[in-house]
C-alpha cells in the first residue's frame, strides 16, 4: 500500500466518522476524560512534589531535628545545655538550638503576632539565611543578651510595608521589651524545623530567653552530621549523650525526640509519589473504560456497515484494506479524543492556577498520555476491525 | 476462433453439514468468448446463485478448473479473488449495491481506487456515457432506482474488466425502466464489444442474448427441460 492510498483510505476512514458525528463525539469522550485526567495528575504530582521539595528546601539530609515528644513534653530536660555535650561528638558538624514562640510584635504604627526564634549565631550558616541589609548578629550578642532582632522578610514587609534596610535601627517591641533591628532577611520560603523563616523573629538566644520567651518557649536543636553516611551512628550517639546527661537509665523512658530530615523528606515525597500513582491509575482506568466504549461502537459501526462492508469487498476491496480503514477510524477517535482532552487539560491546567492551587505542567504528560491513549484505542479499535476484515463477502452483501 | 474469457471445467461445489455432503453443482462444464453476451438461467434451487458466486471469484468450487483468460482462478486465496473482483470482473447487482453514504461519483470511482489508481476523470466520462452527467455528487438515495442501477453500470466498467456479471439487473425495475438499462447493456456489447454474463428469469430478456444456459439441479440442462 502506498501512502497515497493510506491517505485515502484514511480520508474515507474520516468521511465515515463525520457521517456520524455525535456518535463519534460521544464515542471519544472518554479518551478525552482520561488523556484530560493523566495530564492533569501528573501536573498536580509534580506541584506537589515541589511544594515538598520548597517545604524542606533549608534542610539538609544530614540534619537530626531534636525536640521533645509530643507527650509529656513539658517535664522534658531537653534545654540549652545540651548543646556543649552534642558538639563533643566527633560527627557532629553543627548543632543550633531554637527557642520559639509566638508573641506580639509591635512597632509605633502596627501591631502582629509572629515567630520570635532565639537561636545561635550559627542559625544564619546552617539555614543559609541571606540578608538584604544590616548582619545577623554575633556571639558578643549572646554573650551578653544584646536586644538585637532580624526580621524575617514577611515580618518587616507586615510591620514596615517594605522590606527595605531603611528600618535596620529602628525599634520593635517583641512581647514587652524593645529590640533593635540589626537585620532585615531576604525571602527565604519554607521551614527550617519548626521555624517558618520568613514569618519569624530572630533574636540571640540568650535574648530571647531572658527578655521574651523564657520558660514559655518551646525548645529544639538542630544537628548536622557531617556526612549522610555517619547518620545512624550520629543518632545513636545523640542518644547516648542526651540519654547521660539528662540521667535516664536503662530501660527509662526518653524525654526527647530525635528526627531524621532526610528520611522524612524522603517519606514525604514517597508518599506524594503515592498520591500520583494513585490519580495515575485512574486516569489509566478512565482511558481503559473509553477504548471499551470505542471497542462497543465500533462493532455497532461494524454490524450496521456490514452490507457496505460486503460491496467493497465484491468490487475488490482486500481484507487489509477494511481492515485498515476501520482501525484508521479507531485511530481517529483516539487522536481527536487525545487532541481535544490535552485542549481541556491545558484550559484546567491554567484555571487550577488562578486558584493559586500548586500545579505544575510537566511536558512529558502529553507524550506518555498520548502513548497510553493510542496503545489503548489501537488495541480496542484491532478486535472489531478485523471482525470487519473477516467477514465473507457473500454473506455480507447479502447482509439487509 | 475468438479468445476464451470464462472457461468452465468440471465444476463442483458441495455443502457440508455434519459431515454430511450437500452437492449442489454436479460438474458445470461451459465457456463464453470474448465478445459474447451469455444469460444463464435455472429455477430456485438450480445452483444458480453458488454458480455465480464462484464466477464472480466470491466463492471457491470444490473440484474443477475455474479460468478467467489462461488465469486460473479457482485456486486463488482470498486476496488474489479480490484482485480478480477488482480488475477482471464488473459487478451488476439486482439491488444495486452503492454505498448509500458517498456520491455516485466516488460510487463509481471506488473500485480504481481498491485497484490503486483512483480516477475520477474515467469515472465522469462513464457516468456521462450512462447519462448522469448532471448526477455526478447525488448521493444513490438522492437517485431513482433506474439512475442507481446507471451507476451500478458506470461502476462495473471501471476497470475495465474482463467481462461483466449482471445478476437480474432489471429484477428491482419497472418494465419501462428495466427496458431502458437493458438497452443500456446491450450498448455495451454492441458499441464497446463487452463480454457479459447475465442471470435473469425473464425469458424475454434472455432472448435479446445471444446464448442461453439452462441450469437445472446443478447441472447445465437443454432448453425443453426447464
Amino acid at each position: 500500500m502506498t501512502s497515497n492510498f493510506l491517505l485515502k483510505l484514511l480520508g474515507l476512514s474520516w468521511k465515515s466518522l463525520q457521517a456520524n458525528a455525535f456518535r463519534s463525539f460521544l464515542t471519544t469522550l472518554g479518551i478525552m476524560i482520561g488523556t484530560t485526567t493523566i495530564i492533569i495528575v501528573v501536573a498536580l504530582g509534580e506541584g506537589a512534589k515541589r511544594d515538598i521539595e520548597a517545604q524542606y528546601s533549608n534542610m539538609s539530609v544530614t540534619t537530626i531535628l531534636v525536640n521533645a515528644p509530643a507527650t509529656g513534653g513539658e517535664a522534658s530536660k531537653l534545654s540549652v545545655d545540651d548543646i556543649p555535650p552534642v558538639k563533643t561528638i566527633a560527627t557532629v558538624a553543627d548543632a543550633v538550638p531554637m527557642l520559639t514562640g509566638k508573641v506580639n510584635v509591635s512597632t509605633n504604627d502596627a501591631t502582629t503576632n509572629f515567630s520570635v526564634v532565639g537561636t545561635y549565631p550559627e542559625f544564619m550558616r546552617v539555614a543559609n539565611l541571606t540578608l538584604v541589609g544590616g548582619e545577623f548578629f554575633n556571639q558578643e550578642d549572646e554573650d551578653n543578651h544584646t536586644k538585637v532582632a532580624v526580621l524575617g522578610a514577611t515580618v518587616a514587609e507586615e510591620l514596615y510595608g517594605i522590606r527595605d534596610p531603611k528600618v535596620i535601627g529602628e525599634m520593635v517591641t517583641l512581647g514587652k521589651k524593645e529590640f533593635e533591628i540589626i537585620g532585615v532577611a531576604d525571602y527565604k520560603g519554607g521551614a527550617f524545623g519548626p521555624v517558618t523563616i520568613d514569618e519569624s523573629v530572630f533574636t540571640p538566644y540568650s535574648s530571647s530567653y531572658r527578655y521574651v520567651l523564657g520558660k514559655n518557649g518551646k525548645f529544639s536543636f538542630n544537628v548536622n552530621a557531617t556526612s549522610v553516611e555517619v547518620l545512624p551512628a550520629t543518632m545513636d550517639d545523640l542518644t547516648q549523650v542526651l540519654r547521660e546527661s539528662h540521667n535516664i537509665g536503662p530501660g527509662g523512658t526518653e524525654d526527647f525526640r530525635l528526627r531524621d530530615m532526610g528520611a522524612t523528606v524522603a517519606s514525604a515525597q514517597s508518599s506524594s509519589q503515592t498520591m500520583a500513582l494513585l490519580l495515575g491509575s485512574v486516569g489509566f482506568i478512565v482511558l481503559l473504560v473509553g477504548g471499551i466504549g470505542i471497542m462497543n461502537i465500533m462493532y455497532v459501526t461494524v454490524s450496521e456497515r456490514t452490507k457496505e462492508i460486503g460491496i467493497r469487498k465484491a468490487i475488490g476491496a482486500k481484507d487489509v484494506y477494511i481492515l485498515t480503514q476501520f482501525l484508521f477510524e479507531a485511530f481517529i477517535l483516539t487522536l481527536v479524543g487525545f487532541f481535544v482532552g490535552a485542549v481541556i487539560a491545558v484550559g484546567i491546567y491554567y484555571l487550577l492556577l488562578s486558584f493559586d492551587l500548586k500545579i505544575i505542567f510537566v511536558w512529558w504528560s502529553i507524550p506518555l498520555s498520548f502513548i497510553i491513549t493510542f496503545t489503548v484505542g489501537m488495541f480496542f479499535g484491532y478486535a472489531p476491525a478485523k471482525k470487519a476484515a473477516s467477514l465473507d463477502p457473500i454473506d455480507a452483501l447479502r447482509y439487509e | 476462433m475468438a479468445t476464451l474469457i470464462i472457461s468452465l471445467e468440471k465444476i463442483t461445489k458441495s455443502y457440508y453439514i455434519k459431515e454430511e455432503e450437500f452437492p449442489v453443482l454436479k460438474g458445470i462444464n461451459f465457456d463464453i468468448k470474448k465478445g459474447e453476451f451469455v444469460a444463464l438461467m435455472g429455477p430456485s434451487g438450480s445452483g444458480k446463485s453458488t454458480l455465480l458466486n464462484i464466477i464472480g471469484a466470491l466463492d471457491k468450487p470444490t473440484g474443477g478448473n475455474y479460468h478467467i483468460q489462461s488465469k486460473l482462478v479457482s485456486d486463488l486465496s482470498s486476496d488474489e479473488l479480490a484482485d480478480i473482483r477488482n480488475r477482471y470482473i464488473g459487478f451488476i447487482f439486482q439491488n444495486f449495491n452503492l454505498i448509500p453514504t458517498i456520491s455516485a461519483l466516488e460510487n463509481v470511482a471506488l473500485p480504481s481506487f481498491y485497484a490503486g489508481a483512483l480516477d475520477y476523470d474515467r469515472a465522469k466520462e462513464l457516468l456521462t456515457m450512462v447519462g448522469l452527467a448532471d448526477r455526478l455528487n447525488n448521493r444513490p438515495n438522492e437517485l431513482s432506482g433506474g439512475q442507481r442501477q446507471r451507476v451500478s453500470i458506470a461502476r462495473s466498467l471501471i476497470n475495465s474488466p474482463e467481462f461483466i456479471l449482471a445478476d437480474e439487473p432489471t429484477g428491482n425495475l419497472d418494465s419501462k425502466t428495466g427496458k431502458e438499462i437493458m438497452d443500456l447493456i446491450l450498448s455495451l456489447k454492441k458499441k464497446y464489444g463487452k463480454t457479459i454474463l447475465m442471470v435473469t428469469h425473464d425469458p424475454h430478456l434472455a432472448q435479446i442474448t445471444d446464448r442461453i444456459i439452462y441450469l437445472k439441479d446443478g447441472k447445465i440442462t437443454d432448453k425443453k427441460s426447464i
